[in-house]
């Protein structure tokens, strides 16, 4: 693998891992019953920023190197499920995650405090961000199990 | 070999002398922050009031339990991409490794269930101190004879004695502190 596409491959796992450690600091942020906004607009533009960084990454790694050679590698091994369902499924679930992102980012961003006053949509935008969290955990997870099938 | 080759080899070692101190630090500060927060609510809650300096220990501790999480977590995927690069794929799906994340991840969501208050304090104090000391002893084990269904039976067997333990601790402070009033 050239030496650029190891540090965008690089990059995009531990800028993801990022992003999903701040969405889980959004949620678990959004479970107090008062919350601290200045926390909560941190962490979830970090988050945003560090989701859309790890998706410009992965999927410039994705169409310049997986998919001609690491691709036909995993397809040909023992583990070919480890790309025509995980890295299916990744690149599918993968879509929603800088609108989850969005959307947590700009209620935050846009009611601040006001949030404390509408417990049933604090709540809406909790469950969004555990979400963002729970789809950036299960990307962790795929992407080991497809880097574990591509070199075993 | 060229002195190019050669060079690069001393980046990638000190490359992975870093991500091992990180990994090693992070464990070092969720297991300590974990037995800390433990030892200050048993603590705290002997005479039935968490007094604001017992809080704010709590909170440093939690503090300290989560940047531990955090580097542990971020330095393990480092290492694990140290692995794709070069070539070494056996561990990435071995048994250890997979049972450390199942664990880290029960940090996570118990973390999430206490604070959502969904959780009992009994279990949720058992289930963070023994995924730490448990993680702790995989990290440190070389070549686990045991499957991953049997690490999962022992772990959730120690949550139940820790809980156990905890208890008989809880109810011991209980009792010097009634007979001292």
């Amino acid at each position: 693998m050239a030496t650029s596409l190891s540090i965008f491959l690089a990059f995009h796992v531990i800028i993801g891992v990022t992003g999903v450690f701040l969405f889980g600091g959004v949620s678990l942020g959004l479970l107090k019953k008062k919350i601290s906004v200045k926390m909560l607009k941190l962490f979830s533009l970090g988050g945003l920023i560090s989701y859309l960084t790890a998706w410009i990454t992965g999927g410039h790694y994705y169409v310049v190197h997986y998919g001609v050679k690491v691709k036909p590698i995993i397809k040909a091994g023992n583990m070919p499920w480890a790309h025509s369902i995980v890295m299916e499924a990744k690149e599918h679930l993968f879509l929603f995650l800088p609108f989850l992102a969005f959307m947590s980012m700009a209620s935050i961003w846009l009611l601040k405090e006001d949030l404390n006053e509408m417990p049933k949509f604090k709540n809406a935008v909790m469950l969004i961000s555990l979400a963002a969290f729970i789809i950036g955990v299960l990307m962790a997870l795929g992407g080991i199990i497809i880097s574990g099938a591509a070199t075993i | 070999m060229t002195a190019c080759g050669a060079f690069d080899i001393i980046i990638s070692m000190n490359w992975n002398l870093f991500l091992v101190s990180m990994h090693i630090i992070g464990v070092i500060l969720g297991t300590g922050g974990a037995t800390f927060a433990e030892i200050f609510y048993l603590k705290a809650k002997r005479d039935g009031v968490f007094e604001p300096l017992e809080v704010d220990y709590l909170k440093l501790s939690y503090f300290v339990l989560r940047t531990g999480l955090f580097l542990l977590v971020l330095s393990g995927f480092g290492l694990l991409l140290s692995l794709r690069f070069h070539e070494f794929g056996a561990p990435l799906l071995g048994v250890k490794l997979w049972a450390k994340l199942l664990i880290v991840l029960i940090i996570i969501l118990n973390a999430f269930l206490i604070q959502a208050r969904k959780m009992p304090m009994w279990l949720g104090s058992s289930l963070s101190i023994t995924s730490w000391y448990t993680a702790t002893i995989l990290g440190l084990w070389r070549g686990i004879p045991y499957s991953f269904g049997q690490i999962m039976i022992f772990y959730l067997l120690s949550v139940m004695l820790v809980a156990y333990i905890l208890h008989i601790i809880d109810k011991r402070i209980l009792k010097s502190v009634t007979i001292k009033k």
